[in-house]
């Protein structure tokens, strides 16, 4: 008896002794952002029984790719708002993943929004253009939650200027509908300041700035990337040459201030 | 269990010191008799089938296919390595019992003490090499994943590329790489391997009071999902002091979750995982010290 008594108080005694170090090492995680939504009867609800039990056996990662999956087989079937269901599903589960807030929005933007427009039940073609807006709006305010939950990649800035440039510019690159262009070229700069960000990214920034109507500006962008030291740099120096070169036309920069004056190769 | 006996004075065993070379032996000897248990090798089997299967994702982006594989083979590995601590463990103390080969041992040379810690050696090194082989089949699905992507993109952009395009898709191929081959995939597998040391500990404290093989195996599952839970527990009750308190005999398995983490891209400092491990060794010493106790006044 006196054995047992031991041993209970033993497990007692360093279970207590420990709480320091799990809370710890909960805090780190807090501060660290890990995980994800908690599991409430809401989440329980909207994900099933058998997928919460998974979710508390700490198989998060395995159920969110389930449900993305399923969602990836509604798409296929063009059932648009139960995707978007499960995406919005996913996302709490796994606040800290790009891919789900990128593609998500590329469903939503690009997919579903072409669906809407051109839904044979849509009286009009006014009618779809609305519905497809709406969907570009979901997007824009997915991918906002998204840049909130992932703030330190380039990624979500990135998608965020792409969606402005290509699908909420309404088809106009006249003012106002350029505000969306403009919007789209801060989106690059935010994502282009990213050390890890592809060449791609910074090339976007000027050519959305040139499309916003900011051609100085944009000039300015293509003259710092290309005097940036090439042996160290990858980017495509053809493109970059090229655009300076247009701007360059286009805003009459004296031949002894250009990069490239006229009559060199 | 011969190999003791062989050249073993006649010695009480109060005479006799502590042996790493006995517990060598009886671990020896116990993961021998773990590998050839069927239900150890229906549990890797069905493990290196989903890890091996895990390859399928085909129709997704390289980036979904990346992460699914990923979830899949360490989800995979954390329930296979969780299931063989406890299936695996919780035999060993009951068979030995009711084959009566413990009353051999216990006779010679060999104290309790030492026969209870080779007995639970024995069961790490079996989650070792079921951890290791899942791993390695991990590795080797991600190997040729990332092969295949590689071999696509190549055939994406084609031959004679100038050399603006090169750079773009070595860039490509190094995101690739990079994404298959992330270091701190081995920190997700050394808290995988933690976790499953104190499952493994858990249920040999259980099987040193209790004989029955269905109770060694059921209470220390319920004691994992009870500890799965802790972390939500103290989410919803951290303001019970009391309740808290008595949850504190459970251990927070959902401390050792951080493959998600790891998947997402997230940084996982070195100093975190160590914590992590180290609250999970800390746990295991006291379960052990406190199966030894049980076992030691144990009559047989």
């Amino acid at each position: 008896m006196g054995m047992k008594l031991l041993v209970v108080i033993l497990l007692f005694g360093t279970g207590l002794g420990l709480l320091p170090m799990e809370n710890s090492v909960r805090n780190e995680r807090l501060r660290l952002k890990y995980g994800g939504a908690r599991v409430t009867f809401e989440l329980r609800e909207a994900i099933g029984q058998n997928l919460a039990i998974a979710l508390l056996a700490g198989l998060r990662g395995v159920v969110a790719d389930f449900l993305w999956i399923q969602s990836h087989g509604f798409w296929e079937k063009k059932e648009w708002l139960r995707q978007y269901r499960d995406m919005e599903v996913v996302v709490t589960l796994q606040p800290q993943s790009i891919l789900f807030w990128d593609l998500g929005s590329w469903h939503m933007a690009w997919n579903i929004g072409y669906a809407a427009l051109t839904d044979p039940q849509n009286r009009t073609r006014a009618e779809g253009i609305k519905r497809e807006r709406e969907w570009h709006e979901k997007a824009r305010d997915f991918l906002a939650r998204g840049i909130q939950n992932v703030p330190n990649h380039y990624d979500l800035y990135f998608y965020m200027g792409w969606l402005y440039y290509e699908k909420l510019n309404n088809d106009c690159d006249e003012p106002p509908c350029r505000d969306a262009l403009c919007r789209a070229a801060e989106y690059f700069r935010k994502a282009a300041s990213f050390p890890d960000a592809p060449q791609y990214v910074a090339r976007m920034y000027p050519r959305a700035l040139e499309k916003c109507g900011d051609l100085v500006a944009a000039y300015a962008e293509w003259k710092r990337l290309w005097f940036q030291d090439h042996t160290k740099v990858e980017q495509l120096w053809s493109v970059i040459e090229r655009e300076i070169k247009q701007l360059e036309n286009r805003l009459n920069i004296p031949n002894d201030q250009r990069v490239f004056p006229r009559g060199t190769s | 269990m011969t190999e003791i006996a062989v050249g073993a004075a006649p010695l009480s065993r109060e005479r006799v010191g502590f042996s790493l070379n006995r517990v060598g032996v009886i671990a020896a000897n116990t993961l021998t008799e773990a590998v050839r248990q069927k239900v150890f090798n229906f549990f890797l089997i069905i493990g290196l089938v989903f890890i091996g299967s895990a390859s399928f994702f085909a129709q997704f982006t390289f980036g979904e296919q990346m992460k699914f594989i990923k979830d899949t083979c360490l989800g995979v590995i954390s329930v296979i390595s969780t299931l063989i601590a406890i299936v695996g463990t919780a035999q060993l103390l009951p068979n030995e019992v009711e084959n009566r080969t413990i009353y051999t041992i216990l006779a010679k040379p060999v104290r309790r003490f030492e026969f209870l810690l080779g007995k639970f050696l024995g069961s790490l090194f079996l989650l070792g090499v079921s951890i290791l082989a899942m791993s390695l089949l991990f590795g080797a699905v991600l190997f040729i994943k990332e092969q295949g992507m590689i071999r696509e993109l190549h055939e994406q952009y084609g031959q004679n590329l100038p050399a603006a395009e090169v750079a773009d898709m070595n860039q490509q191929i190094q995101e690739v790489t990079r994404s298959a081959f992330d270091v701190d995939l081995v920190k997700a597998l050394l808290a995988e391997t933690a976790k499953a040391t104190l499952v493994a500990a858990i249920t040999l404290l259980i099987s040193t009071f209790s004989t029955s093989l269905v109770f060694n195996v059921i209470v220390p599952f319920m004691i994992f999902v009870a500890g799965m839970l802790r972390g939500a527990a103290a989410e919803v009750w951290g303001g019970h002091k009391l309740l808290m308190a008595l949850l504190a005999v459970v251990p927070d398995f959902g401390l050792f979750s951080i493959a998600d983490e790891i998947n997402l891209g997230n940084p996982v400092p070195w100093g975190h995982i160590g914590e992590v491990i180290a609250y999970g060794l800390v746990r295991t010493l006291i379960i052990v010290i406190a199966a030894h106790l049980i076992f030691s006044r144990r009559e047989i």
